[in-house]
């Protein structure tokens, strides 16, 4: 069967296009959906297997970003987002959607108080540019197991202005080992990039299906996308550009985990 | 407690969380105010607007499920929450506020305004409306006049802007708190539209015209006046209840449509122009004595005319007729273009003004044929330097000029938030640096659209074109988006004046990214239902413009004004008609759609409001209440006004002419030039000039690769951080053809004006194709897009060189016409602006006016066949071949090096380096082939700075060394009288370094046969840039020195 997502657009929300794409080209259905009609419309979310919220600048990041979109979905969705997360379909939040999942109480742990916030960058600005990440072996998370095995180097870009992961004050070193014996960080940049505590990048909850990172994956779903042509092969070989990107992996993971359950 | 109907809150990240501002440092470094720390703090007013109190646990709510994070930030509800003692600092001197004036859009404001109301029936039953400012506390040595200063010129700006500082007794003194405020907007009634008497003297008239921001000419005036004095009109206003006199609604329809802004009049002038008799060594093309009519039509639609018939091209779909240009690079999609400049408004307010720069050419998008899909966005910077003036250099920059890093701080930010809001990459631009930039920056914004070629909805089998507007009579005007405000008012009329100290505030907007948002995607979703027949945007001009042109299809339409949706109540008849305000579109339903389009409008959370409906009876009529306030002739309004008849004569190459009194350029003697110390230092110093270096950290702050299609990236290279001539977008991810894509460059070369404006010209269009062509762009499917920013070339007491100004703007066109026909690539769109000048005073009372240097932008669009094949300028292995390919000519005039040292007689630093456009076209065609059959490793255009940059910036890209022996080029060196110098660093037109493979050597040769090219060197492992002469060496440099110098220090 084929799994089918559900893409979140709506409210400045502007990755739902690279993201349907994404998961198409990864083998599911993709259908972008409304916010407002998600709100409206009795029990879209449950015909879904999976659900995404894409990056984006959903309420022009004003008061925080992710913030107005998070309010929305908490009072529109409530109860319905509870028990499709309890149900145990995978979800993931990139980059706005990220923040949105943090936001909503959804990571690190799901309807627990909130203990996890991305803040500013070091850098004080938004910021585009292309990052090597390493990925945790021992994770539960279905988004990141294809990136596991991989020969090849895992780089995504980051655009972001708020990226840096931030623990409750004076908790940081006892939370950060809870949820790292736990698998909770699949994602890690090799260098310091925005300042986020112990280079997160990305964050799954306990059971590994809420995956939310700034990193974007739909970005770099072909070679094509990469920012240097010389890294891919050393020589120059346009064939080599067509190969798929690395990003796609994550979405085959899940992928493949909602056709093997 | 008891509450009342404001409070303030004040939202402050916890300690720890408290990061240094770049304030602090801007401080230090532009104002040399040592403000040790900063740290701002989000201010939110929340008014209850009936009047009734708010409940303090209600709000406490609000407060936490709003407005805070509590993992990082506690609100503040009163001063003694605000404690300074965490040990992390001292206490602040200072606490600066910044808010909104009434009526500036507040886009957090809005937000959370949005937001309490979802989550409170109280707030939405008495309509509780959040403010939202900023405090910032300056900690260190900061007195009250630093504190004023870093507030209006660091932190807010007073056109737009409340500013008020704090000292630390006030800052713990709760009276902020109990006593808040809002900005609210408070107008009286709503005016009525009034009768303005126009049959006065013409002084009076004058007067008139200059006191209302009409910007009409005298002749104009008298046009005007011969309208409303003929019998017919007479008859039937008087029919319709109207006088003999024109409304404040007509003279303000007339001048928005009439402005040179809207109806580019100098573009359509009776020119006579002739030039000095003179001897320009041949290097300047006589044109003799001609007369024009219209540059407009003669050149620019001329030469697209002229190249579509003698190519018979097919893919120009839609050029010069619609918001923008488009045309047929793919066999699903059809690509828009369009380029505007918003430099009044960026002068006055940066952020504001080329935040709305950038969402507003997004619009025009937006409007292109049924709808298009913003893909990308360009934009280019005209500035002064901005470390100038520096310490004790303060007395050259006039009075009520901003400086020119608040400008460009501003305009990147506001073109930053602009496209990263908007879900759109900005893939393309350069900065541009000279002091005459200092009185108007300009200020270029462009989007690339795409659209399916047809529209295939349910409602029509066959598919309906989608380039094809539809609006006819019955069908009904919309107007969607945001409301209208007194913001935006005269925006049109005002950008055709030139700027003195006296501009209004009105003139001046904050843009708001997620309300056009919103509107976008509801447009393409509507567009795709075909829920509309035709669509425009509001830009300058307001409805007047929008439904006045889009009326020209049908004949005629009818607004009823009173029913636009306003920000606050208060506005008049006029106001509502021509006010500029953001965010809206204008569009065509059919009777029939109308239900389902307002349906999908409200779902969409985006206010639409039904304003009248299109008609056939030849006026444009503007209905308020039961009384019609504007009835105009159509054909008058958009054809009656005068064409000017102008005089233009060319004076030759000028000077270089700054107003105030420059440090001499270092002089070079003709020995010393061609010394090995010499070519070094002029390298580090071309590579660290504003006008070369790396622009990476602004630029990175621009998403340029949202939407998952950009193939080649602003930087290129190994460490990414080389530069891209210019960038490639796949059109696959946007519907198009599986490895279909397009290369956007531009060109701009402003220093070559004052030698000659022709030569100008053809430059900035041979560097525009060279950049798309290096990246793998097909020379022969090449649109273009011209963006003129000239010096006033009107006559008047105040303008005594126009005629020579007029001379450069056609000698400009003819440029374009003779290159762009040789070339074979038509322009599809364009824009013009014409008054950049500034007049105002010197801190010692002199007068002064700052003109710009003639400007030119053409950018570029080529269809790239194959996006596995894009091209970069990085070098990428070592052992490589590198090449030069093209005709080098000697000639340093317009050069940058000539703008960095007094170059002796020998480099002619006073006459232009001459090119052969055959020849260029020939190496251009011959070079895409080559990259697109893969022979080609690397590619860099030559510009700014010439060849040993050029090497230097691969060379950075790719992290390799250059050895290069100018023996392999001795003939080259010859052709440039022998001169190393003149070789290493002259500009000429239509060159490139391309690196390939040792075993493709021979390959290359065959294949570049019928063109110029000169074999250079080695690509090398070991990071050295290395030249030699017959084995001596002549410039030796390791790759972190060119690196430092490149990318330098933070902008």
């Amino acid at each position: 069967m084929q799994p089918k997502f559900l893409v979140l657009t709506g409210d400045g929300i502007n990755c739902e296009r690279e993201t349907a794409r994404a998961f198409q080209l990864a083998g599911a259905q993709a259908d972008i959906v409304h916010i407002n009609d998600l709100l409206a419309g009795g029990s879209i979310l449950e015909t879904y297997q999976g659900l995404a919220f894409p990056g984006g600048f959903s309420f022009g990041d004003d008061l925080g970003s992710g913030q107005v979109l998070a309010v929305k979905l908490r009072h529109g969705l409530g109860e319905k987002l509870q028990r499709f997360v309890e149900s145990g379909a995978p979800i993931i939040g990139i980059c706005n959607g990220f923040q949105t999942l943090v936001k909503l109480g959804l990571l690190p742990l799901p309807f627990k108080d909130r203990v996890m916030a991305l803040a500013e960058n070091r850098q004080t600005h938004f910021i585009d540019q292309w990052v090597d990440l390493e990925v945790c072996t021992n994770s539960p998370c279905v988004w990141t197991k294809g990136l596991i095995d991989l020969e090849e180097k895992i780089q995504l870009p980051i655009r972001h202005g708020e990226g840096r992961v931030v623990l409750l004050n004076e908790q940081e070193e006892s939370l950060h080992s809870q949820f790292v014996s736990a698998g909770q960080f699949p994602l890690r940049y090799k260098q310091d990039v925005n300042g986020s505590y112990a280079r997160i990048a990305g964050v799954c909850d306990p059971k590994g299906f809420i995956f939310g990172l700034m990193p974007h994956p739909e970005a770099a779903v072909s070679k094509l996308l990469y920012p240097n042509i010389d890294e891919i092969s050393n020589r120059r070989d346009p064939s080599d550009r067509s190969d798929i990107g690395v990003g796609l992996r994550i979405f085959e993971s899940c992928v493949n985990y909602l056709k093997e359950k | 407690m008891t509450m009342s109907n404001i409070a303030r809150i004040e939202v402050r990240s916890l300690s720890g969380q408290r990061r240094d501002h770049r304030i602090a440092h801007h401080a230090r470094q532009f104002l040399d105010i040592p403000v040790a720390a900063a740290e701002s703090i989000a201010v939110y007013w929340i008014q209850s607007r009936s009047g009734k109190a708010l409940h303090e646990d209600e709000l406490n709510d609000w407060v936490h499920t709003v407005l805070v994070d509590p993992v990082i930030q506690a609100p503040i509800h009163e001063a003694s929450d605000l404690d300074f003692s965490g040990g992390e600092r001292e206490e602040p001197a200072f606490g600066i506020e910044v808010r909104f004036r009434p009526g500036v859009t507040d886009n957090a404001g809005r937000s959370a305004t949005e937001a309490i109301h979802l989550v409170s029936g109280f707030a939405r039953e008495n309509d509780v409306q959040v403010y939202s400012g900023k405090m910032e506390l300056l900690y260190g040595k900061v007195s009250l006049a630093h504190a004023n200063r870093v507030g209006s010129e660091l932190l807010g700006n007073e056109l737009i802007e409340e500013i008020r500082s704090y000292n630390l007794n006030e800052l713990r003194d709760n009276s902020r708190f109990i006593d808040a405020n809002v900005p609210e907007v408070k107008l009286g009634e709503s005016p009525q539209a009034e009768e303005i008497n126009i049959f006065v003297a013409d002084e009076h008239l004058e007067r008139m015209s200059h006191k209302n921001c009409w910007a009409l000419t005298l002749e104009e005036l008298h046009a005007i006046q011969n309208y409303y004095k003929q019998p017919g009109i007479l008859e039937f206003r008087k029919k319709e209840g109207l006088s003999k006199d024109p409304t404040d609604v007509e003279m303000e329809v007339l001048a928005q449509t009439w402005s040179e802004h809207c109806k580019h009049k100098i573009f359509a002038a009776n020119i006579d122009y002739e030039e000095e008799s003179g001897d320009y060594s041949g290097f300047y093309p006589k044109l003799g004595k001609v007369r024009i009519e219209s540059l407009y039509k003669t050149d620019i639609k001329g030469v697209t005319k002229a190249v579509e018939e003698k190519r018979n091209l097919k893919w120009l779909i839609s050029v010069f007729s619609d918001n923008a240009g488009i045309v047929r690079f793919d066999s699903n999609m059809d690509l828009c273009m369009k380029v505007e400049t918003h430099n009044s408004p960026s002068a006055l307010d940066p952020y504001g003004g080329s935040l709305t720069g950038i969402v507003g050419v997004n619009r025009d998008i937006l409007g292109c044929g049924l709808g298009a899909r913003p893909i990308a966005n360009t934009d280019v910077f005209c500035f002064a330097p901005p470390n100038w003036p520096g310490k004790g250099e303060e007395k050259q920059l006039p009075k009520g000029l901003k400086h020119p890093h608040r400008i460009l701080e501003g305009v990147h930010r506001g073109v930053e938030h602009g496209g990263n809001k908007s879900g759109i990459p900005t893939v393309n631009g350069a900065f541009v640096f000279h002091h005459r930039y200092a009185g108007k920056p300009l200020v270029y914004c462009g989007t690339i659209g795409i659209m399916p070629q047809k529209i295939m909805s349910q409602k029509t089998k066959s598919g309906t074109d989608t380039f094809v507007k539809g609006q006819a009579p019955g069908h009904h005007i919309i107007m969607a988006g945001g409301r209208i405000g007194k913001d935006g008012i005269h925006g049109a009329t005002f950008s055709s004046m030139e700027l003195d100290e006296t501009a209004p505030a009105t003139a001046v907007q904050i843009g708001d990214p997620i309300t056009q948002k919103r509107l976008a995607d509801f447009l393409i979703e509507a567009r795709d239902r075909e829920l509309f027949s035709s669509i425009t945007d509001n830009g300058a001009g307001g409805l007047s413009s929008s439904v006045g042109e889009m009326a020209e299809l049908t004949n005629g339409a009818t607004i009823h004004i009173d029913r636009a949706p306003v920000k606050y109540p208060g506005l008049s008849p006029f106001e509502l008609t021509v006010s500029e305000s953001q965010e809206r579109m204008t569009f065509a339903v059919p009777e029939e759609r109308l239900d389902e389009f307002m349906e999908l409008a409200k779902t969409r959370g985006v206010e639409a409001t039904d304003l009248g409906a299109f008609t056939k009876d030849g006026y444009f009529r503007v209905c308020y209440g039961e009384k019609t306030v504007a009835l105009l002739d159509l054909d008058f309004l958009h054809n009656g006004h005068p064409r000017m008849s102008l005089r233009a004569k060319w004076q030759g190459p000028e000077r270089e002419k700054i107003w105030f009194k420059t440090p001499g350029l270092p002089k070079i003697d003709s020995k010393s030039v061609e010394t090995r110390g010499f070519y070094e230092q002029a390298m580090f110093t071309l590579l660290s000039r504003w006008n070369i270096c790396s622009k990476e950290n602004l630029v990175r702050r621009y998403d340029h690769e949202v939407q998952a299609a950009t193939v080649v990236k602003p930087f290129v290279g190994q460490a990414k951080d080389g530069p891209g001539d210019s960038s490639v977008i796949w059109l696959a991810p946007h519907g198009g053809e599986e490895f279909n894509g397009v290369a956007v460059g531009c060109g701009i070369q402003p220093r070559m004006s004052r030698l000659d404006t022709y030569l100008m010209a053809q430059s900035s269009l041979d560097e525009a194709v060279r950049n798309c062509v290096a990246a793998g762009g097909d020379p022969g499917q090449v649109a273009l897009c011209d963006n003129f920013c000239w010096p006033d070339p009107l006559p008047s007491k105040k303008n005594p060189d126009a005629e020579h100004k007029l001379a450069q703007l056609v000698r400009a066109c003819r440029g374009l016409y003779d290159l762009a026909r040789l070339y074979g690539t038509p322009f599809v769109s364009g824009k013009d602006s014409m008054k950049n000048d500034f007049i105002g005073k010197l801190s010692n009372g002199k007068s002064v006016k700052i003109s710009v240097p003639p400007t030119l932008l053409v950018t570029a669009m080529a269809r790239v066949p194959d996006v596995r094949f894009a091209m970069t300028s990085d070098f990428k292995a070592g052992g490589d071949k590198i090449y030069l390919i093209g005709q080098s000519s000697p000639n340093m005039g317009g050069s940058e090096l000539a703008e960095c040292f007094d170059l002796p007689d020998s480099m002619n630093a006073q006459l232009p380096p001459k090119f052969n456009a055959h020849e260029n076209l020939e190496v251009y065609r011959t070079l895409h082939k080559a990259i697109m059959s893969g022979l080609i490793q690397s590619c860099h255009d030559i510009s700014d700075g010439g060849l040993l940059v050029a090497l230097a910036e691969s060379a950075i890209g790719g992290r390799k060394g250059v050895s290069i022996d100018l023996d392999n080029c001795h003939n080259e060196v010859v052709a440039m009288h022998g001169s190393h110098s003149a070789f290493l660093f002259n500009e000429t037109c239509g060159r490139f370094i391309i690196s390939v493979k040792p075993e493709e050597e021979e390959n290359f040769k065959n294949f570049f046969e019928s063109v110029s090219f000169a074999y250079l060197g080695e690509v090398k492992i070991d990071p050295i840039l290395r030249v030699q002469d017959v084995g001596l060496v002549i410039v030796d440099a390791s790759l972190s020195e060119l690196k430092k110098a490149w990318k330098g220090e933070e902008i």
